[in-house]
Order: structure tokens, then C-alpha cells, then sequence
């Protein structure tokens, strides 16, 4: 073998050449010390040395098994609506058993809440009976001193009338008149009135008056009692007088007459005066003490709040009647929220025919001569609980009916008291089950969703990244276009073409979160289409999908999954968001649903608003964690260097 | 430079005009809106789309060429008016034409009835931009503040607290941040109204009023800020040149404020240019959850009253800002960092 070397020929023979190495020695490449590992298999590792990460990690993991766990678990009523169990507070402990009365063992403060001092509890919604609301009452702390108002309140007592004109009606009196009464000269008739004569009700001055009794229409069948018809009189001191002795004076023996209060009207000011109290008296003879009883009053109260216009003690008034200085008690009170809902102290009464249907059962024995402490109760079926009291008939001396209470859970058809960890909502769903049940269905969306916007959006960027030129140039420009529609039209577009349900929820935040995806994908392939061991597969004539699929998607993952991990919680937010605005799945379980609607409670039951938003937070910060850890696990620029 | 600066708002423009048209189209084609009132505002309101050309008018039932009418006004000397709906592309091009010619965006329908719509939206933008201009003041020197302080006390124990809140605050939704402001400070301590106060409040109530909102759209922003300039800083504090400055003979201080600082802040100008370009703009949660009367609760109440015209003025303004900012945005990267060529070819 000769070549030309500087125009000089050289000439190589075999013979001058030696070989190195031993000429049957194998050669082979020695093992690797450490163990081969994978790029996932590295960034899993790396993963994990990162604790908040993990940390992230296993809270969302726990967040997503509750998530499925409880609703399965929990046999709270989260579908039928039930108004009665509405707004229960949170409850832990038995009430007396917790670490405190009123922490967290279903009752629930109330402060300055005016208070019944007829039944002695305070003033509640009507729906809860007087006995459950006794039954139910941890503390209740009445103030000391009642609050003087100027309003009619049904539970206010004492304080005076205010009887005044009608501004609009100037100059002409105004009268406040009793129901006809039938006063003889024989019954010992007597009134007793007595007046207040305070100045500064509102916008008014003390005017002079008159009381008589008119007992016919014309000006001159009136009885003066104070004041005459010419002169009205300013004395406001009590108003003792014989009825008795002035319907003798007259030679009248009997009378059929209403008891009149006239003010004197002025142009100046509203006029008025103050009662305190109206006593009708009658003697031995006297026929109509119950009548005369009525038309009295000695609670100024109590008479302002007669409405029915035909009950003997209504006063009707042709100026304006009202109330000064009633005094109202406040209270502050603790109450059991549990007991007030599934007590047991509303009694019902059963008659002896189901009783004794019950005992053939077997459901429980009544011996009706021993009487209520009989009772005992054999199984759960049996309706009551308690005896209380029994009627038997006089006659025939047998049972007729019997008296007795029931727990109000076992109506509802709860074997024990139920026990809300965290209370109700206004539904009266357990705000647990509720809460996770929420989640689930957002979950739900959310993978759903992302599923759909990955698959979609890898394939966009990918033929978008890897084509590049005009393909590129008019797919960039459609998401351009999309991009810019903002969602919420999309949203509402698509709800108001194809109605609010959870496929088209899916199907408009799929048009809308797929370019996330895509733009990802797309910025990757361009980062790796141009590389050498793309271009080395290419010359050794791999196919476009051979070189995608094998060699840039595989290196492009990491990124595209951190973002795929973010677009979850994206959905989620976005779901909540939007149902914040009325825009979400109206009438599904979803979380954000459940937001929006406990929003409107935040300042009477926070419980309900603070919950769900807490959940949530968590969610998101966790994911947070998490995805930054799939971030720094996947960037193989960070390798080593933690 | 001129060139590609000009080709970008062109395009911006483009991508606006095809956005609003598919709006309006799509809008259009879901069923006519009747408008709310009493027969004299529902003849003005038709006699308003009429002018628009958005509805025919005929004073005979002329049921069997445009199919059922949407409104027959009450009867005047025996004779009655018939109102019909043009067809969709003819109300989008006399919808264009309107805008450019007499720059007419239509009247809302409920929200303030017959009332122009870019009326409505000059009343309440002010209510939008007073909110969102004292939340950038706000927020920009905090993000950035807190964003130095963090970098240059990496991987200290500052450091891990601000990065910790920062990822909090930025992890928390708005409307939970909003809801739980509400609760704490409106009804809990009572010290903030707990919603916008009314514009004859007395003053000191009014300043009260914007503290809620001011403060939730910080949060967002200045959390964003400080993991930004943070993440900047760090790079540039880590990075050659600096080392080189150190070594000349700078003191850590002086590298920092000359070098770093200026090389960090690259990125960041032009991101706070656009918050302040975004101004304009609402925010439509917290507008809706504090009750205040700017343009991103009138953007909800168009959708939910389904008040067409005042939600097209609505998207215009939002699109027209959002590719703005976007354009002024990269414009800025150039004028800053004279490395970065704009538009340059490879």
C-alpha cells in the first residue's frame, strides 16, 4: 500500500505494525458501578428529598381520599332538602362535657336578644315551641334593667299610652273610646285612670283633654268625668270617679255608654296624653264584671298589642295610639341548637286505640290503672318515649288518650342524636359530608377536564412545535383568537346555547384550557427539534412520528406534566370563581357552588363560609407545593445541585 | 423597530376586531332579549334598536316574511307598530358601521334602561381605576421591596418566611382572601364597612371603604412581584459579571445597586407596566363580593341580564387593554435592554 506524503511516497507494509493488544483478548465495556436509573425514576428521587413537596403531596392525597371516603362513610342526609335541621352548630362534645360551655359542643351565643317574660325564655322564631326553647336553654343571662322603648312589642310590658292627634287631621279631635258598656246606678260602677305627664314623646306636646262617657251621638249625651265641653282640662292627675253616684246625680238608672278620652286638637303641635292604666270596677250588683275586666287595663302593653278590633278590650282611636317607656328585658343566652331541633319537649297525645295497637305489637306495656309511670318501652318502633299524663273516661272508667313525648330525632328518622362536627348549612346537609362531596365532584370536573386539555394540547403544540413555519404561524393565530375571548363569554355562550349542566361546563372550560398545554408543548419542541441526537435520528431516516414520539416528547414530559399537575386546582379555582359569580353548576353538588351559597351567611354562621374556604385554600397551597416540587424534580439543570 | 411595533398593534388590532366580531355574532344568535319597563321605555328601547338597525319596523303584521314579531307597541289612532329581527350578519355589519361612523355602541337594556352604553362605562370606570390605581401604588414597591430583601437574604430564615407567605397568598384563592377579610374585619371587629359605601357616605367612611378592596387585589400582585424579582435576583446575584464587579474592587452594595438591581429589573419593568395599563381594567370577583360599582361587576350584571350592547362595550375595552399591554409590554423589553431586539429575525 503506497500513498503520496509531500510528493514523497511512502509505503506501509503490515509487517511494521504491531497491535497493541493481544490478539484474541475480548474487549467489552466493564459493567456500571451504580445501578442505570431512568429520567423519571431520577426525578421521583429527587422528589422526594424535597420535604415540603411531599408534604404537598400527601396532603392533597389525603384531601382526595377524604374526598371519597367520607361521603361514602357518612350516612348524613346531604340530597333532601331539610329546613328544619338548618344552621345546627358545630358539635364535638357533649354539651357539660366539652372543655367549655359553648366551645363546640352544638350551641350556639346569642347576645342582646329581647326576652319573653311571660314564658320566661327568650323571644325566639316561632317554629321552636316554648317548651323545647326551655328544654334547649344552657345559660340565659336577663339584664337587670328592662330597656325603656317607644315601640309596641308583643314582648314588652308596662309603660304608657301614647294617645295623640292625627297631625293631618288639624282641628279636629281626636278620640280613643272603649266598647259600649252597660253601667246600672245599683252596680257600684267606679273609674280609676291614671296619666302620665311626662313632656318629650317626639314631635309633640301634652294637650288638654277630656273623659266623659258618651252613650249616644249627639253632642249632649256625653257624662263629663273631667273636663267639661267647653273647657278641656290640663290636670293630669289620677281620675278617681263614682260612676255609681253620678248616674244617681242624674237620675239616670241605667246606661249603655263607652268610656271616651278626647284630646283637643291644635294647629300648633300633635297633641297627646299619656294612661297609664284603666280600672273598671263594679260592686257586688254589678252584672258585667268579665265585660268590665276586659275594656280595663293595668299594662299599657298589653292593650296596645289587642289587634282584633272586635275583643272587648280593644280601644279603638281616631288619632294615633303607640307606646312610651314599655319596658323590654334583654337577655344574652346560651342554647343547645341540638335539643332545640331533635328534643323531646313538645308532648303529643295519642289516643288509647294506637296505644293498645302498640302493646299487641309489643312495641311497649301501659297499664292504664297504675297510670303514666307504667310506660315502659320495649322496641324502637313504638312512637313514644314518654308518658306523661293519661285521660280515662269518667264513665266507663277506661283509657281514652295518653300524653307523652317522643325525641324529635326519631320523627326524622335518626336512631340517635345526630352529631354535626361542623354544624349544618342552610339546607340542613352536614357541612362535612357536604363539603366533601363538593370536592369530589370538583375533582371530578377538574380531571376530567384536564385529561381533555392535556391530551388535546399536547397534540396542538406538538404539530405546532415540530411543523413550525405556516403551520405554526396560523395555529398560533387561532389561539390567539380563542385566547381572546375571555372565558367567562365563553362560559356563559356556551350555557345560554346548550343549558347549564356539568357536559357543557366540561366542554367550556375545555375550549378555553387547552392552550396552556399546547403553548407549553409547542415552546418545548421547539427547544428540542433542533438538537443533535434529533438530527442524528432524522439522517438515519426516522419517521416524523418516530422522532416526536421517541425522542422530543419524551424529553419535553417533565415540563408539560408540572403544568398538567397545576391545571387541577386550576379547574377547580376557576369552577369556584365562577360560581362565586352565579355562573357556576347551579344546583350541583360542586364545591364552588357550596361557597357561593354559604357566602350570603358569612356574618350570622362564618362556620359555614370559613370551612369551605379553608378546604380549598389547603387544596390549592398543597397542589402549589407540589407541583413546585415536580418543577425542580423535572429541570435536570437542578440536577446535583441540592 | 418602528416597523414591528406598528405590524404589532396592527395585528392586536385584528385579533380584537375578530374577537368582538365572533362575540357579536354568537351573542346575536341566541334569542332576542326583551327589554324590562313600562310600554313607553320598551317603545323607546325598540325604537332605539331600530335607529341602530338592529330590528325592522313595520306598521302592519307582516308575520309571514320575518316571522313572529318581538314586539307590537300599544295601538295609536288604530294603528300599531310591528318590530322584526334583522338577520344576524346584516345587525353585524350596521353594528360596525355604527362604531365607526357616528362611534355608537347601542343602549342597555335593563341594567339602566336606554341608557347610551358608553355612558355607562365612562360612570363606572372611575369607581374601577380609583381601586385598582391605589392598589398599585401599593403593591409595586412592597413586591419589589420584599422580593430584593428576600433575594439577598437567601436560603435565610427571612428568606423562607417570605417565600412561605408569598406561596401562601399566592395559592389562596381571591374570594376566599376576600371572604375572609369581610369576616374578620367588617363583621368580626366592625372597624371596615363590609361593603363599597355609598357615594354620599361621609368621607371618612369612603376612605374606609377602600381598604378591603385595595388590600385584596395587593395581595395577588405584590406576592407576584416578590417571587419574580426574587427568582431574577437570585439568577444575577449567582451570575459572572457580578463576581467580576466584586473582584474589581465593588463593595457587595454598590455590585447590587449597579449591576444586579439593573439587570434584574429588565423583566420586571415591563410586567408593571402592564398592571398599570391594566388598571382599566376590573376585577370582577371583588367588585362583585364588596358591591362595588365598577366596570367588572357591570361585565356580570351584562352577562347575567343579558344586557348585549353594554357587554360589547365592555369586552372591547378589556380586549383593547389587555392586547395593548401586551404589545407595550414587549415594546418595553427593547427600550430597556438594548440586548433584546425586538422582532429581530434569528
Amino acid at each position: 500500500m503506497a500513498e503520496m506524503y509531500n510528493n514523497r511516497e511512502i509505503e506501509f507494509l503490515s509487517d511494521d505494525f504491531d497491535l497493541v493488544r493481544d490478539k484474541d483478548a475480548k474487549i467489552s465495556d466493564t459493567k456500571l458501578a451504580t445501578k442505570p436509573t431512568t429520567f423519571f425514576k431520577d426525578a421521583f428521587k429527587r422528589f422526594c428529598k424535597n420535604k415540603s413537596s411531599v408534604a404537598g403531596a400527601i396532603i392533597v392525597l389525603i384531601l382526595v381520599i377524604l374526598s371519597i371516603v367520607v361521603p361514602v362513610f357518612s350516612k348524613a342526609n346531604i340530597d333532601k332538602v331539610s329546613t328544619i335541621e338548618k344552621f345546627l352548630a358545630p358539635k364535638l362534645f357533649e354539651v357539660g362535657h366539652g372543655i367549655k360551655d359553648g366551645f363546640w359542643d352544638g350551641t350556639r351565643e346569642k347576645k342582646h336578644i329581647v326576652y319573653d317574660m311571660q314564658n320566661e325564655v327568650p323571644a325566639l322564631s316561632e317554629k321552636y315551641s316554648v317548651a323545647s326553647v326551655k328544654q334547649s336553654l344552657v345559660r340565659c343571662d336577663v339584664d337587670k334593667e328592662p330597656t325603656l322603648i317607644d315601640v309596641a312589642s308583643q314582648y314588652a310590658s308596662g309603660g304608657l299610652i301614647v294617645f295623640a292627634t292625627d297631625a293631618a287631621v288639624d282641628g279636629k279631635d281626636a278620640y280613643m273610646i272603649s266598647k259600649p258598656i252597660a253601667f246600672t246606678n245599683k252596680g257600684g260602677y267606679t273609674l280609676h285612670v291614671e296619666f302620665g305627664n311626662e313632656e318629650g314623646v317626639a314631635n309633640s306636646k301634652l294637650g288638654e283633654y277630656a273623659v266623659y262617657l258618651k252613650y249616644g251621638e249627639k253632642p249632649e249625651d256625653r257624662i263629663y268625668l273631667r273636663g267639661s265641653a267647653e273647657e278641656f282640662s290640663k290636670d293630669y292627675s289620677d281620675l278617681d270617679v263614682d260612676i255609681q253616684a253620678i248616674l244617681k246625680d242624674k237620675k239616670m238608672s241605667s246606661v249603655t255608654a263607652q268610656v271616651t278620652f278626647e284630646i283637643k286638637s291644635t294647629a300648633d303641635a300633635i297633641r297627646y296624653i299619656l294612661i297609664k292604666n284603666v280600672t273598671l270596677g263594679g260592686g257586688e250588683r254589678a252584672k258585667n264584671l268579665d265585660m268590665l275586666a276586659e275594656v280595663s287595663f293595668d299594662d299599657a302593653s298589653q292593650m296596645i298589642n289587642v289587634a282584633d278590633v272586635n275583643s272587648n278590650s280593644y280601644w279603638a282611636c281616631s288619632g294615633r295610639k303607640g307606646i312610651h317607656n314599655a319596658e323590654l328585658y334583654y337577655c344574652d343566652y346560651l342554647i343547645d341548637t341540638y335539643m332545640l331541633v331533635y328534643g323531646n319537649a313538645d308532648p303529643v297525645t295519642y289516643s288509647a286505640t294506637e296505644l293498645n295497637g302498640w302493646i299487641q305489637n309489643g312495641w311497649c306495656e301501659y297499664d292504664y290503672t297504675v297510670g303514666p309511670e307504667s310506660f315502659v318501652k320495649l322496641t324502637d318502633d313504638c312512637p313514644l318515649d314518654y308518658v306523661d299524663s293519661q285521660t280515662v273516661l269518667s264513665v266507663t272508667k277506661k283509657l281514652s288518650s295518653v300524653t307523652g313525648r317522643s325525641w324529635g330525632y326519631r320523627k326524622l328518622g335518626y336512631d340517635a342524636m345526630p352529631k354535626f362536627i361542623l354544624g349544618t348549612d342552610a339546607s340542613g346537609f352536614d357541612l362535612v359530608k357536604r363539603a366533601f362531596a363538593g370536592l369530589l365532584t370538583s375533582l371530578f370536573l377538574g380531571v376530567v377536564v384536564s385529561a381533555f386539555c392535556f391530551a388535546f394540547g399536547l397534540v396542538w403544540g406538538s404539530i405546532s412545535g415540530y411543523f413550525g413555519g405556516r403551520v405554526d404561524l396560523y395555529m398560533e393565530r387561532f389561539c390567539e383568537i380563542l385566547g381572546g375571548v375571555p372565558s367567562l363569554v365563553v362560559l356563559t355562550l356556551a350555557i345560554l346555547h346548550f343549558g347549564n349542566n356539568f357536559g357543557t361546563f366540561v366542554f367550556a372550560l375545555c375550549i378555553t384550557g387547552w392552550m396552556g398545554t399546547a403553548h407549553r408543548t409547542r415552546t418545548q419542541f421547539y427547544r428540542f427539534k433542533g438538537r443533535e441526537y434529533v438530527l442524528a435520528s432524522r439522517t438515519l431516516g426516522s419517521s416524523d412520528m418516530r422522532l416526536i414520539f421517541r425522542h422530543i416528547l419524551p424529553n419535553s414530559m417533565g415540563t408539560i406534566i408540572t403544568g398538567a399537575a397545576m391545571m387541577i386546582p386550576g379547574v377547580i379555582g376557576t369552577e369556584a370563581s365562577l360560581a362565586f359569580l352565579n355562573l357556576g353548576l347551579q344546583g350541583s353538588r360542586a364545591f364552588g357552588v357550596m361557597l357561593s351559597n354559604n357566602q350570603q351567611y358569612l356574618s350570622l354562621y362564618p362556620n359555614l363560609e370559613l370551612f369551605p374556604a379553608s378546604i380549598i385554600a389547603l387544596l390549592m397551597i398543597s397542589f402549589n407545593l407540589f407541583s413546585n416540587g415536580l418543577r425542580d424534580a423535572f429541570n435536570p439543570s437542578l440536577k446535583g445541585s441540592d | 423597530m418602528g416597523k414591528y411595533v406598528l405590524k404589532r398593534i396592527g395585528l392586536a388590532f385584528v385579533t380584537c376586531f375578530i374577537v368582538l366580531s365572533l362575540t357579536f355574532i354568537l351573542v346575536k344568535l341566541l334569542p332576542f332579549e326583551r327589554p324590562i319597563g313600562g310600554d313607553p321605555q320598551q317603545i323607546a328601547y325598540y325604537d332605539r334598536q331600530y335607529n341602530l338597525g338592529y330590528v325592522y319596523r313595520f306598521d302592519r303584521n307582516m308575520d309571514d316574511v320575518y316571522g313572529p314579531y318581538l314586539y307590537r307597541s300599544p295601538e295609536n289612532k288604530g294603528r300599531s307598530n310591528y318590530y322584526y329581527m334583522v338577520p344576524v350578519m346584516e345587525q353585524y355589519v350596521r353594528w360596525l358601521g355604527n362604531i365607526v361612523l357616528h362611534w355608537d355602541w347601542g343602549s342597555s337594556k335593563s341594567i339602566q334602561p336606554n341608557v347610551n352604553a358608553s355612558v355607562i362605562i365612562m360612570n363606572r370606570l372611575p369607581y374601577s381605576i380609583k381601586i385598582n390605581f391605589f392598589s398599585v401604588i401599593f403593591s409595586v414597591p412592597l413586591g419589589i421591596l420584599l422580593g430584593i430583601w428576600a433575594a439577598l437574604k437567601k436560603n435565610t430564615m427571612t428568606d423562607h418566611t417570605i417565600s412561605t407567605m408569598v406561596m401562601v397568598f399566592i395559592s389562596v384563592p381571591s374570594f376566599v382572601l376576600i371572604t375572609f377579610m369581610i369576616h374578620i374585619f367588617a363583621y368580626r371587629l366592625g372597624w371596615l364597612p363590609s361593603s363599597w359605601p355609598a357615594d354620599t357616605s361621609p368621607t371618612k367612611q369612603k376612605v374606609l371603604g377602600f381598604i378591603i378592596p385595595v388590600f385584596c387585589l395587593s395581595f395577588g400582585s405584590v406576592c407576584g412581584y416578590c417571587r419574580f424579582v426574587r427568582a431574577e435576583l437570585c439568577e444575577v446575584l449567582e451570575s459572572e459579571y457580578l463576581l467580576l464587579a466584586r473582584t474589581k474592587g465593588l463593595t457587595r452594595r454598590q455590585a447590587i445597586v449597579r449591576h444586579a438591581l439593573k439587570n434584574a429589573m429588565v423583566p420586571i419593568f415591563p410586567a408593571v407596566l402592564m398592571e398599570v395599563i391594566g388598571l382599566l381594567t376590573g376585577a370582577t370577583i371583588l367588585e362583585t363580593l364588596y358591591n362595588i360599582p365598577g366596570i367588572g361587576r357591570l361585565f356580570l350584571l351584562a352577562i347575567n341580564y343579558k344586557d348585549y350592547d353594554i357587554l360589547f362595550v365592555d369586552m372591547a375595552i378589556f380586549d383593547t387593554i389587555g392586547l395593548l399591554a401586551g404589545v407595550l409590554s414587549d415594546m418595553a423589553y427593547g427600550f430597556i435592554d438594548p440586548r433584546i431586539r425586538m422582532g429581530a429575525k434569528k
